[in-house]
């Protein structure tokens, strides 16, 4: 596996270039300086992209001599581990969290994407407390909203509410 | 001096009224919480609570504010004392002799000594920004657009640079901040960039919501790592939480020391309050007459690195306040919630809205002395949301985090790109890439390019005014400076650990 930093490295440079590339094709302005919306961006890019071969060029030095941290990498068990499996566990949550919201409202969804982030985190064994916590953050995040900030979350579309 | 005084009294008057004392007390309350759980910390705290300041007028939401970002820095040093995780980085110089303070049994020392220092060094740092406040915006009035983009300039690359592991890495998280900045409508030529044919990026992403995902969502993605490794005991019962006269002695010299040093640490742009600490825990350690005590629970080791961390909170928001530039990624989301708010922080703040700058400063005292009365006499109480097990906390801080983005702009849209950049912190973080550069990049990066152009404008396209006055060329060697040493002081150490 690619160490992170070499990704690092990587990642600007491709960041570097796609980015200067857009900035180079972006329209010209009709008033003023034609080229003055790119000129920022453009210096952006490119000093993206000399900040990512730095780094390439540091790692590919040390590379030569750090094998023993590598080696280490490797000893480590393979799969994911359970504080990832949970970090997707959340995103996954949070993209359905995002798609029920305006569906079926702030109630509902909040305490659906609560229980289930309560439920992978705390364990199923402690699902009474799960419960009540999810169900009084929800509830009470709205009455506050409402009340003291006078901001009205949707309640619950579906019934028109 | 005297329209200073002036100027404060009718701050106070200001903040004395019983609305703004309310919020600062419960901002306080909340941010000291906040800042209390392992590993979020002021930044986490102001960024979570934002949505509490929404409808509110601009003096009470920067009251509120202050309280919050001042509660997150007298809570972080809580979990510290008891359970030896800090809240944040500022707050790590308080595991080194507070938490075997709290093991050897005296843990109401800790927690009390804390809040003193905290206290002392909060409102001595509050006084020196009291009278340098109106100086500093004074001299920053002279700058132009080309000054301003080069102060940004030096501000972004010594934030940058400060970043310990790799200052290349910090640079690529300061331009990756300054390409967020740029999406959306350009302002001065209605030219889309980089919408990619999305509608709603046209507008640009809201700075708030990529400060949410990354101190919140990103964090608590970090924490997650920690969750399963048990539960650390922690002390619940406590006797009465003050230090005896024997600690005052030894400690009130070491106080006062920190503090102007802390201060001037937490003014320079990208140090702050871990730095401060750090180096006042290492400054009392050389002068002490048992160094062999420190980091066996000596109060002293405790209460320098407290007072110098808090005295540096107040010092960073001089330049956020005076020059509407923040040094800190904790300024940076002030400013950025400022700036929602419809005020820009700068020069022309004190002249402009001289009741909310000093109805501020006034808060700075007032806070001061509501959280040390809060983290003393109620700090038996309130440590005991530390009992509460992470595993509930993190999941509320997460929903806090999605219910505060909905209020910002009231779509749903802004939850994806909250997840996207929360992956993108947690990467960054897994790649040791600093991620305060972004954060401040992305805030100023709108501001600096304005600067940029509005400075091309009055040249007439020439680069000649970026070196075109004393000021200029002043900043531009700091920016030189700023990169440099960081590679000047490893190579003095490298050569130092050779001689040894």
């Amino acid at each position: 596996m690619m160490n992170f930093q070499a990704m690092t490295g990587i990642a600007a440079v491709i960041i570097g270039i796609a980015y200067s590339i857009q900035a180079y094709h972006l329209p010209r302005a009709t008033v003023g300086n034609p080229l003055a919306p790119m000129v920022f961006p453009l210096i952006l890019g490119l000093l993206m992209l000399v900040c990512g071969i730095i780094l390439l060029v540091k790692e590919g030095i040390k590379k030569k001599e750090v094998t023993a941290d590598q080696e280490k990498e490797k000893a480590k068990p393979k799969g994911l581990t359970r504080s990832t499996k949970l970090i997707i566990f959340t995103c996954v949550s949070s993209v359905i969290y995002a798609l029920l919201f305006e569906r079926i409202g702030y109630v509902l969804s909040t305490l659906l994407f609560m229980s289930s982030i309560l439920f992978a985190l705390n364990g199923k064994e402690k699902w009474k407390t799960n419960i009540i916590v999810a169900t009084c953050f929800s509830i009470s995040i709205y009455v506050v909203f409402l009340k003291l900030l006078s901001i009205s979350l949707p309640l619950m579309p579906i019934l028109e509410i | 001096m005297d329209t200073i005084f002036n100027s404060l009294m009718e701050g106070f008057q200001v903040a004395l009224t019983p609305g703004h004392l309310f919020w600062v007390t419960l901002g306080g309350i909340l941010g000291t919480i906040v800042g209390m759980l392992p590993g979020l910390g002021p930044a986490t705290g102001v960024a979570v609570l934002l949505p509490l300041t929404f409808t509110m007028g601009p003096t009470a939401a920067l009251i509120t504010m202050c309280g919050i970002y001042y509660g997150a820095m007298f809570g972080g040093s809580r979990s510290s004392i008891l359970i030896n995780t800090p809240g944040d980085g500022a707050a790590l110089a308080a595991t080194f002799d507070g938490y075997p303070m709290a093991q050897n049994g005296r843990a109401e020392a800790a927690l009390a000594m804390s809040a003193i220092a905290s206290f002392i060094g909060g409102i001595i740092a509050t006084v020196f920004m009291t009278i340098l406040a109106v100086p500093v915006a004074r001299f920053a009035l002279q700058f132009g657009p080309a000054e301003y983009c080069l102060l940004m300039l030096a501000a972004l690359s010594a934030t940058a640079s400060m970043s310990k592991k790799n200052i290349v890495r910090g640079f690529i998280s300061m331009f990756l901040g300054l390409m967020i900045s740029t999406i959306g409508l350009d302002a001065q030529s209605g030219v889309k960039r980089f919408t990619f044919g999305i509608l709603e990026l046209q507008t640009g992403i809201d700075f708030l919501v990529i400060i949410i995902a990354i101190y919140a969502l990103g964090e608590v993605f970090k924490c997650f790592r920690e969750v399963h490794e048990g539960k650390k005991k922690m002390q619940t019962k406590f006797g009465k939480i003050w230090i005896t006269k024997e600690d005052w002695k030894k400690s009130w010299l070491p106080i006062l020391r920190s503090t102007p040093f802390g201060f001037l640490i937490g003014a320079l742009p990208g140090a702050g309050g871990t730095m401060a600490s750090l180096m006042a825990y290492n400054n009392e350690k050389q002068l002490a007459k048992n160094p062999d005590d420190f980091g066996k629970g000596d109060i002293v080791g405790l209460a320098a690195p407290e007072a110098a961390n808090n005295a540096a909170s107040v010092g960073a928001l001089i330049p956020m306040m005076t020059l509407g530039i923040p040094g800190s990624g904790t300024t940076a989301v002030m400013l950025g919630a400022l700036l929602m708010l419809g005020l820009q922080p700068g020069p022309l703040l004190f002249t402009q809205h001289p009741d909310i700058a000093w109805g501020l400063i006034a808060s700075m005292f007032i806070g001061n002395v509501i959280l040390a009365i809060v983290n003393i006499p109620l700090a038996g109480i309130l440590v005991r949301v530390l009992a509460i097990p992470p595993k509930i906390l993190y999941p509320i801080v997460l929903g806090l985090a999605f219910i505060g983005t909905f209020a910002i702009s009231n779509s749903v849209v802004d939850f994806y790109i909250l997840i996207i950049f929360g992956v993108v912190g947690l990467f960054m973080n897994k790649a040791g890439v600093p991620t305060a550069p972004l954060i401040l990049g992305t805030i100023v990066g709108n501001s600096m390019e304005v600067s940029f152009r509005q400075a091309l404008v009055i040249s007439d396209g020439s680069y000649g005014i970026f070196v075109g006055s004393p000021i200029a060329v002043t900043l531009i060697i700091v920016t030189i400076a700023s990169i440099v040493f960081p590679f000047l002081r490893g190579f003095i150490k490298s050569k130092k650990t050779v001689e040894a």
